[in-house]
């Protein structure tokens, strides 16, 4: 099978937009963005400056009020117009996606959509930022509203793994209720969000009203530290959650900052197991494991372990890996040489502890890319609750197979961790189901789903160590995120 | 000869590439038919059957954009892309009746792939195992169609 065109094999160096202009950085600070599939380098990403981060924001701070006093009718137009220029560029945003991040072009494909359908709720805004209101709710003859309004200036942190969807959790509720808002696209994978930033440039959008800003933490921390900047959206790892929560709050913002996750996917003795392996597959070695939810921790409840591990195996062996332009791959390589570095650390780890690997991708090479960064599908086996890789986040295609005896085994482990993203439970028992729902402490729960990822209506965010804040991503989060309460009291005579 | 490139049908796109390779194939074919002199009497059927198939591959298209879903991207390890290969290295100077017979043979191996695959996207996706089945049963029907030429 030939592969998928790229849409350009090279983007040179790209430029930061504000104001609605595009601007080349005056940094000589460059990063090559490479394609971790090939090995190519397709393109140049400036760490802009202090100071072009905060003109970035005095000019999304100047466009902002003209903005809110847009009627939310005539905001929603430009979302619908959004919309159908993104239908249109489809296919190009996943194969530049696809090019950047490694993840197979069905993957890329699933994430544009997402993205899309992030702006097709941003469209309903009339109905979705609506206050409320009671007459003669203070005293006879006085009235009370509550309105919702629009804060000023939002900014987004963005991470390597959805260089498209997770921006859009965030930057069309923000604008959609009259915001004006700073993206900075993580400097792994500037691309996607440069091509739909073009295209938001197309659909009619204000000049300062979307700018995007590329660069490291100087870019973060000015947008955390700058006075008119009134909330951060963050996703990323633990650590960095932490700081950008712990800094932004110490700077009076608003804060959404998700961290990272260790998932465990539990099978229980009545599982379906063709079709539990078949979804478990693209849980674990999704986008090369790299999902915020992808499986991490297979639970073997009881007598299924065997028959689940036979099965799991000869699924395994099936993964087709390759560039993510071939349409007949299922998994893509990891981000960087970095992070297959890591990968490769977790599975020796777990060998010097006492596992067994059954499946071993850390030698993988694929024929013709011997130079982008694979980590072949790595199944672990006698994983027990101790070893380091039953507890920390991997970001790999690797699964750390566990055998416990009963379904509160389980979700003890599970409690045990300090993550709380995502837990899934394979089962045919309603009782088991209910049970796992009910008690289990994470932010998504799949019930025969490896893959619990909220949609654009359904607010996204993890538990504990997962997730620092308290309004999630999307849905009627976002909205209530970038917006305020404003109580009016009014008596006339 | 028309181009196509048949992938392994390892992945859901990778199933709906399959299609919309079998759909410009047989697009071509009846394109390419119709311009055969000794099948003039077929040409208006073959040029209508080649807007079919084009119409066929738009709708595919648009369905994978609109309805793909990363949640239900199960990897898909039983079917076999020998099975449903057609020939599209079209006969020179073929009268009506060996072209609808060389055409035949392309919508019944069309027809016996959408119908696995139909069975296959039953978990993925209800509206394009529908639509795969609604396919099938299409191609069976021109093979009727054919049949009287």
């Amino acid at each position: 099978m030939a592969l998928l065109t790229e849409v350009q094999k090279n983007y040179g160096k790209l430029k930061n937009f504000v104001n609605g202009e595009w601007i080349e950085s005056t940094t000589d600070k460059w990063l090559d963005i490479e394609n971790p599939s090939t090995g190519a380098i397709i393109g140049q990403v400036p760490m802009s400056t202090v100071d072009e981060t905060k003109a970035a924001i005095e000019a999304a701070h100047e466009a902002w009020w003209a903005w809110r006093e847009t009627p939310p009718i005539a905001r929603a137009r430009l979302f619908f117009k959004l919309k159908e220029l993104m239908e249109q560029h489809f296919e190009n945003v996943a194969r530049i996606m696809v090019q950047e991040q490694g993840k197979t072009i069905d993957e890329a494909r699933g994430e544009t959509r997402r993205a899309i359908e992030n702006v097709e709720v941003a469209a309903g805004i009339p109905s979705l930022m609506m206050g409320y209101n009671l007459e003669d709710g203070a005293a006879e003859g006085i009235d009370e509203d509550a309105v919702i309004s629009p804060l000023g200036v939002f900014g987004a942190i963005c991470p390597f793994n959805f260089p498209a969807m997770i921006p859009f959790w965030f930057w069309p509720y923000a604008v959609a209720t009259g915001n004006a808002y700073i993206v900075k696209p993580s400097s792994q994978v500037p691309l996607t969000m440069n091509y739909l930033t073009k295209i938001v440039e197309q659909a009619g959008f204000p000049p300062g009203i979307l700018n995007l800003v590329n660069g490291s933490h100087e870019v973060s921390d000015t947008m955390m530290e700058h006075p008119k900047v009134k909330g951060i959206s963050f996703v990323g790892s633990t650590p960095v959650a932490k700081y950008i929560y712990k800094h932004s709050a110490e700077n009076g913002k608003r804060v959404q900052a998700q961290g990272g996750a260790k998932n465990s996917l539990v099978v229980m003795p009545d599982a379906n197991l063709d079709r539990t392996v078949a979804n478990m597959l693209a849980s674990y070695y999704g986008c090369a494991g790299q999902r915020c939810l992808a499986g991490s921790n297979m639970i073997a409840v009881g007598n299924v372990a065997d028959p689940l591990l036979k099965k799991w195996l000869e699924g395994t062996k099936k993964i087709k890996m390759g560039y993510g332009l071939d349409e007949s791959v299922n998994m893509g390589p990891v981000v960087s040489a970095k992070a297959k570095k890591k990968v490769i650390e977790y599975i020796d780890g777990a060998e010097k502890q006492g596992a067994k690997v059954l499946i071993d991708g850390r030698k993988a090479v694929v024929p013709g890319y011997e130079k982008g960064h694979f980590v072949g599908p790595t199944v672990i086996d006698g994983v027990t609750p101790d070893m380091t890789i039953a507890k920390d986040e991997v970001f790999g295609p690797v699964v750390s197979f566990m055998r416990m005896e009963s379904l509160d085994e389980a979700i003890d482990f599970i409690h045990s961790s300090p993550f709380g993203n995502a837990a899934s439970i394979y089962t045919q028992s309603g009782r088991s189901a209910r049970d796992f729902r009910y008690r289990v402490q994470c932010g998504n729960i799949g019930i025969n789903v490896g893959i619990v990822a909220a949609m654009a209506y359904f607010p996204f965010a993890g538990y504990k160590n997962s997730f620092f804040g308290d309004l999630h991503g999307q849905g009627q989060d976002a909205i209530k995120f970038f917006t305020d309460r404003k109580v009016v009291i009014t008596r006339w005579y | 000869m028309v181009e196509c490139d048949f992938p392994e049908c390892t992945t859901f796109g990778a199933v709906i590439r399959f299609s919309l390779e079998l759909e410009k194939g047989a697009a071509g074919i009846y394109e390419e038919l119709a311009k055969e002199p000794k099948a003039a009497s077929a040409a208006a059927l073959f040029k209508e059957l080649s807007e079919l198939h084009k119409k066929r591959g738009t709708m595919l298209e648009n369905m994978r954009q609109q309805k793909l879903n990363e949640m239900i991207l199960e990897p898909i390890q039983d079917m076999n892309r020998e099975l449903y290969l057609i020939d599209t290295n079209v006969p020179k100077g073929a009268d009506a009746k060996a072209a609808a017979k060389f055409v035949t043979k392309v919508e019944e191996t069309s027809a016996r792939f959408y119908v696995d695959a139909a069975k296959i996207a039953k978990t993925i996706m209800a509206e394009g195992s529908r639509f795969m089945d609604k396919m099938g049963k299409e191609n069976l029907a021109i093979r009727t169609k054919l049949a009287a030429l």
